[in-house]
């Protein structure tokens, strides 16, 4: 029971009390004992008003302060000869107030007192009445009666009081809670947002109808849209963007990723904007796709730089190729005008003859050159492929390499399909690239083996070998670790697999040897672009 | 005794007509790249060299470079196809007497190992 129920109730016992007292059978006037009782209880209830709660909440205490009023109340009954009036009845509300207090414990114990001190008053009013008397018989219990309803009553009520302040207790945590998650949702989505705005690549995120739901700034400035009116707002109805909805519209349908894919958007000019997209379908569950996100890179500046890089490319070609025709061109041509001056004086038929020689393979030599220059630019050509027995044709080369080692294995002789010159060159450059690489006892293995759906042509020899830095570069034009390569060769050999729609692999250890692998298709492929 | 010319050229035909055009009137000795004509420089007395720069084995200007340690007063004449600006800058050091760019004219070049060898 609280302080403040706790003098209230004793205010309203008190206030009963003086009112009991004034229209009692002797009635109240101010020098009365009565006044003095009511002024001693009235002074009581003050005096309790600077007591803690803590305090008051005190069993002992509190029973004490119901103690005190049955006494002063018996007081007030014995003083104004009450007990013949229905004084007794303000027993009720202390045993009444009591029960709110204490409960069950608390009642009873004052209503035993109060039946006490009031049997006491009936007797000593009524010296021999007998106990059966109604005055004994029905006032008393009705104490107890009282003590048992009110405790039942305040204990109900408490229960409930109680359920009430539980749910009370259960709300107020679990808005706490509520409140506590809302806090932390929010927290989060800002978050993510935070991050999806700091990316620097543009992400968009749409739902499977195409309906906008996330753009980041780099997504606005890439793809030339508002977010305030892009959000809710259909992708598929952004002509410009038709190429990006079919990507997405192709991962949402399939529920695959699409990883680095280049698509050309158009900006609000009409010009073509190519951008490189990675995009996922967001998942919910396994079935169900709710949308895909996209994440992506305006590639205009890298593209531009790539167009420079090949701009640079082409004159340092250009460069490389000037000063290699030169080099190789003025070679020959310094022997053909050289023995052509000598010609001019010789008198020797030999030296005629041999002068004459030396001319003409000066000229062969630029021919030579030539068809390497040629077959480096060329683009289309219009020669027919037939029937090429790799094994015959290597055969042929080699028979030539009288003091070289050379092995051949493998399988039946493998027969393709293509340009013979160009086979035929393409295998003569790797083998005397091998023969150049080796030195004197050199072995050269040449093996033929099936793979998938190539023949397969390995050309392994024992030779120098070469360096990591320079197995990057060998199909470059004009790179030649040679000093009297022309730079051509293998640029040339890779052509020719190319256009043959095969492939081919360099390994190599320096000191140890080289291995190069030609992968020839079987059956040949049409190519379109040749005529 | 005539004086010794020695031709260092990778093509056979360049040293072919290098002999032929200078054998009439010096004792010409051929090296086919520049580790040999390092080898025969270092180990004969020669009153010229005519050596190109492109070659396997050994590059020209690095032939020379060796050639100059041991024989600070021999004449050198590049006989090349093309000059290239690092090479000008190897040359400054190297104390080259002339530089023949090919095609040469064997007249001109006759000329030149004349006034070089007086």
């Amino acid at each position: 029971m609280n302080k403040k129920l706790l003098l209230s109730l004793r205010f309203v016992l008190i206030f009963a009390t003086v009112l009991v007292m004034t229209y009692s059978k002797r009635g109240l006037y101010v020098f009365a004992p009565g006044y003095t009782i009511a002024l001693i209880y009235l002074v009581s209830n003050f005096v309790l008003y600077f007591l803690s709660e803590d305090v008051l909440s005190k069993p002992l205490v509190s029973f004490s302060i119901f103690l005190f009023d049955i006494v002063t109340i018996s007081l007030g009954i014995y003083v104004t000869q009450g007990v013949e009036t229905d004084f007794y009845l303000i027993y009720f509300l202390v045993i009444f107030v009591a029960s709110i207090g204490q409960g069950i414990g608390g009642s009873i114990p004052i209503a035993i007192v109060a039946s006490i001190i009031y049997g006491w008053m009936i007797y000593r009013a009524n010296p021999g009445i007998s106990l059966l008397d109604s005055k004994f018989l029905i006032r008393i219990p009705f104490l107890f009666i009282i003590s048992l309803v009110s405790s039942y009553w305040s204990h109900s009520a408490r229960r409930e009081l109680k359920k009430k302040k539980e749910l009370e207790e259960f709300t107020r945590q679990l808005e706490t809670e509520v409140a506590r998650v809302s806090a932390k949702e929010t927290e989060l989505r800002e978050y993510s947002e935070k991050v999806i705005n700091s990316v620097t690549s543009g992400v968009i995120a749409v739902r499977n109808d195409g309906t906008i739901t996330t753009l980041n700034p780099e997504a606005e400035r890439i793809l030339e849209l508002q977010r305030e009116e892009a959000i809710g707002q259909n992708i598929k109805g952004v002509d410009r963007l038709s190429a990006l909805w079919q990507k997405m519209e192709h991962s949402m349908n399939s529920g695959t990723l699409i990883l680095r894919e280049e698509v050309s958007i158009l900006n609000k000019e009409d010009e073509s904007i190519p951008v490189g997209a990675s995009i996922s379908p967001i998942t919910e569950t396994k079935e169900n796709l709710s949308g895909c996100v996209a994440i992506f890179r305006d590639l205009s500046e890298i593209r531009a730089l790539e167009e420079k890089l090949k701009q640079a490319e082409r004159l340092s070609y250009l460069g490389k190729m000037a000063s290699w025709i030169a080099h190789e061109i003025r070679n020959p041509l310094t022997a053909i005008g050289g023995f052509a001056q000598l010609l001019e004086t010789a008198d020797d038929k030999e030296k005629v003859k041999l002068f004459s020689s030396e001319i003409s393979k000066g000229t062969q030599r630029i021919n030579n050159i030539i068809d390497d220059i040629l077959a480096f630019a060329r683009t289309k050509r219009n020669v027919a492929y037939t029937d090429i027995n790799l094994r015959s044709l290597i055969e042929s080369i080699t028979s030539s390499l009288s003091n070289m080692n050379v092995l051949i294995s493998g399988d039946k002789p493998p027969t393709i399909k293509g340009e013979i010159d160009s086979m035929r060159r393409l295998f003569i450059n790797l083998i005397n690239n091998s023969i150049e690489a080796m030195e004197e006892n050199g072995r050269l293995e040449i093996n033929f083996s099936q793979e998938n759906d190539y023949y397969v042509t390995e050309i392994i020899d024992n030779g120098r070998g070469i360096s990591k830095q320079d197995i990057k570069k060998l199909f470059t034009p004009f790179y030649t670790t040679k000093q009297r390569g022309t730079g051509l060769g293998l640029s040339i050999v890779k052509k020719t697999v190319d256009e043959h729609h095969g492939k081919i692999e360099i390994e190599s250890k320096k000191g140890t040897g080289t291995r190069v692998r030609v992968y020839l298709p079987k059956e040949p492929k049409v190519d379109n672009t040749a005529t | 005794m005539k004086k010794r010319v020695l031709v260092c050229d990778d093509e056979e035909s360049i040293r072919l007509l290098l002999h032929e055009t200078l054998k009439e009137n010096y004792d010409v000795t051929e090296a086919a790249d520049g580790r040999e004509a390092l080898r025969l420089a270092r180990s004969e007395p020669f009153d010229l060299i005519i050596i190109d720069i492109k070659m396997p084995g050994k590059h020209g200007i690095e032939a020379i470079e060796q050639i100059r340690e041991s024989n600070k007063n021999v004449p050198i004449i590049i006989c090349s196809a093309y000059r290239l600006l690092e090479d000008d800058n190897a040359l400054k050091t190297a104390d080259v007497a002339a530089f023949i760019t090919k095609p040469l004219d064997i007249k001109t070049l006759k000329k030149k190992v004349s006034e070089l060898m007086e």
